[in-house]
């Protein structure tokens, strides 16, 4: 028997599936990709340093403020170029608000549909008028938080090696704040509407990765752990995670090892540091009364929803801080162009971003090298559709089709970034 | 009477534009409830039937075979074509490899590149005939829904012959020229708001020549605190660089 599906919906980018299934057995599973090469990382070889981040947030409309943050925060690391708190509180800032309206965006528009068994989007925004409302009014202070301090949502510019071009104005900070409470109260309500949601059970143990940071729920800055006890620097990312490609696939992949897939993302954030969530946020989780670790994907949607809590938490206490500060130390510093090697890590809504780039003396790419979440998680895709699929075989070819598109969009799977 | 049929259909990009539409939130969806949205594959699963169409929206590169037949599809069937943003309208980063040693690009990234479209980068006027283009990287989602009614009557809007500085100078920014940091405002089409300059960021021109723009005298301006080499490399960006060449051919 074949499954197949041409085209998934309501994901970021191109791509298809197709398993085959013999006797209840699955022979293969494999997600399609069907999106065009734009080679970034070569065509960013022998450009100058300060192209990078431009061009390099463009591999995703999306997630544009994590690839900014994390070319960024390479070139830095290769010229050792230091910013001042203030600079790195407000990237905090940005992600925050990236991580907001992008775990928004898929949480109500691209998976909810899946567990209300609505196929079209205009349908569930007539039939569910408030939520919908609620729902665009926490992207809105996501994507304000990023207008703010980034001066566009998508692909924002004023974030640069070495600090910020521009800095917010105090009253500009302090209308953030006021947002954010409203914010917060909403998302609450949201949260509570998506607890009534019935999500579809399966269980497949695995192992979780994301960064970890000292006092704080990390996602700018940190080591990357697992549950299974890995605990390296960014430097050995690639010493561990091994990325290849397989002939004729335009996506690459990555396996811990060289052997195990792996999961990454808001599921992984929250198994791993559910102790150091904000009040607010692991007053929700408790109340879902998930017994952790939690291995069931279809819960990534529910544990977006409690990131979307901590996050506008951390948001508002973070928007305080800067109240207090100076803000123009975030300005750009002078700094020495040096030949060096950089790499960087930050946790983007799909899971850990990370970038390698080597530079030379005069601040021209010699070589980048660029991992994205989705190509992270491909083959861990495919390994849990590989024990779902005979879980569902007994539902009708229509009923497996629904299961399996939702199983994917679950997932949150950015295309555009795992091809670039 | 009855609702004009659309569809939104993206080719290889970072759907980006989008993005940028669905940011508008409820401006967006009350602009979708007032037509019939065909095709739109970030909202919904419906299969399209592949019914005719007022009009065909697409955003990014044709940059594989199936990009090219989706594209050529979408023409066949649309009163109007329209394309959104800096990939479909002027090739957009990607054509940034079409400056470089193409089969040396590829062989950064990828180890086997057989079996692997990688054509040079065109844009979509190419390949079809195209009847307005909202530009920029990102397009502005103002923008759009201040033209998108007219296309909807059957009109092809113009966008106002004017340079980015317009916009720059209403928004009470100090010019960066004056500074001397380079900025390609006042050769290119405004409409963005001056968005980039408003943060201090030079106009690297992802909107494209403003149909009366001075290239000659922008480098000359630009001559005094940038390169002809960084000049060049900066027009790569945004795909400007070729449309820069034409302009200087004609």
């Amino acid at each position: 028997m074949q499954i197949k599906l041409n085209h998934i919906n309501k994901i970021e980018g191109h791509a298809g599936f197709m398993a085959s299934v013999l006797s209840g057995d699955v022979k293969s599973a494999k997600i399609e990709v069907k999106e065009g090469i734009r080679l970034i990382e070569g065509i960013l070889v022998g450009r100058h340093y300060t192209d990078m981040p431009i061009v390099a947030q463009r591999i995703c409309g999306i997630c544009p403020v994590v690839h900014n943050l994390t070319s960024i925060k390479s070139i830095e690391n290769a010229m050792g170029v230091r910013v001042s708190n203030e600079a790195v509180n407000l990237r905090k800032l940005l992600e925050l608000g990236q991580i907001i309206h992008s775990h928004c965006l898929h949480l109500f528009f691209l998976s909810l549909a899946d567990f209300l068994d609505i196929d079209n989007d205009l349908k569930l925004v007539e039939k569910y008028p408030e939520e919908t409302q609620k729902a665009i009014k926490l992207r809105e202070y996501g994507m304000e938080i990023v207008k703010i301090i980034g001066g566009r949502v998508v692909h924002p510019l004023t974030n640069e090696v070495g600090g910020f071009k521009k800095v917010p104005k105090i009253e500009e900070v302090q209308k953030l704040i006021k947002q954010g409470e409203e914010a917060l109260s909403t998302a609450f309500e949201v949260a509570e509407f998506f607890k009534g949601i019935k999500l579809p059970r399966f269980e497949r143990e695995t192992e979780y990765v994301c960064m970890d940071a000292r006092g704080e729920y990390a996602i700018y800055d940190g080591d990357l752990i697992s549950n299974k006890g890995l605990h390296i620097p960014v430097l050995k990312f690639e010493k561990n995670f091994h990325e290849f490609q397989r002939p004729k696939e335009v996506i690459k992949r990555v396996e811990s090892d060289g052997k195990t897939s792996y999961m990454v993302g808001a599921i992984a954030r929250v198994n791993n540091h559910h102790k150091k969530l904000n009040p607010k946020a692991k007053q929700y989780l408790d109340s879902l009364g998930f017994s952790l670790p939690d291995y069931n994907p279809f819960h990534n949607v529910l544990y977006q929803m409690v990131e979307v809590v901590h996050s506008i938490e951390e948001s508002l206490r973070m928007l305080r801080l800067l109240i207090n500060s100076n803000l123009e130390n975030a300005l750009t510093k002078k700094y020495e162009v040096r030949e060096g090697s950089g790499a960087a890590a930050v946790e983007a809504p799909r899971g850990t971003l990370y970038y390698h780039v080597d530079i030379d003396s005069k601040g021209y790419v010699k070589n980048v090298n660029i991992i994205s979440p989705t190509a992270q998680f491909l083959s861990h895709l495919e390994d849990d559709i590989r024990k779902y699929l005979p879980e569902i075989l007994n539902l009708s070819d229509k009923d497996k089709e629904k299961k399996m598109r939702a199983f994917i969009r679950a997932y949150d799977p950015c295309i555009s970034c795992a091809v670039h | 009477m009855q609702k004009q049929k659309i569809a939104i259909v993206s080719l290889t990009s970072c759907e980006g534009c989008q993005f940028a539409l669905l940011d508008l939130g409820q401006k967006f969806l009350d602009l979708m409830n007032e037509v019939e949205m065909v095709d739109f594959r970030l909202l919904e699963d419906e299969e399209d039937a592949g019914e005719k169409l007022d009009i065909g929206i697409v955003e990014g590169n044709p940059t594989t075979e199936e990009n090219i037949e989706t594209l050529k599809k979408l023409r066949e069937r649309s009163k109007f074509l329209v394309v959104l943003g800096n990939c479909a309208a002027m090739g957009g980063v990607p054509e940034i490899k079409n400056y470089q040693e193409q089969k040396n690009t590829i062989k950064h990234v990828y180890k086997y590149v057989q079996g692997i479209d990688n054509p040079e980068v065109k844009e979509v006027d190419n390949f079809v005939k195209v009847d307005f283009t909202f530009p920029g990287c990102p397009i502005t989602g103002e923008e759009f829904l201040k033209y998108f009614p007219e296309l909807l009557e059957g009109k092809i809007p113009t966008i106002p012959d004017q340079p980015v500085c317009v916009e720059c100078k209403k928004r009470g920014n100090r010019c960066l020229l004056l500074d001397k940091k380079p900025c390609f405002g006042p050769m290119i089409q405004g409409g963005c708001d001056a968005v980039c300059p408003t943060s201090k960021m030079m106009c690297q021109g992802c909107r494209g020549l403003r149909p009366t723009a001075n290239v000659k005298a922008m480098r000359a301006t630009l001559k005094n605190f940038m390169t002809d080499e960084e000049f060049e490399n900066t027009t790569e960006i945004f795909g400007l660089r070729d449309d820069i060449e034409e302009k200087n051919n004609k």
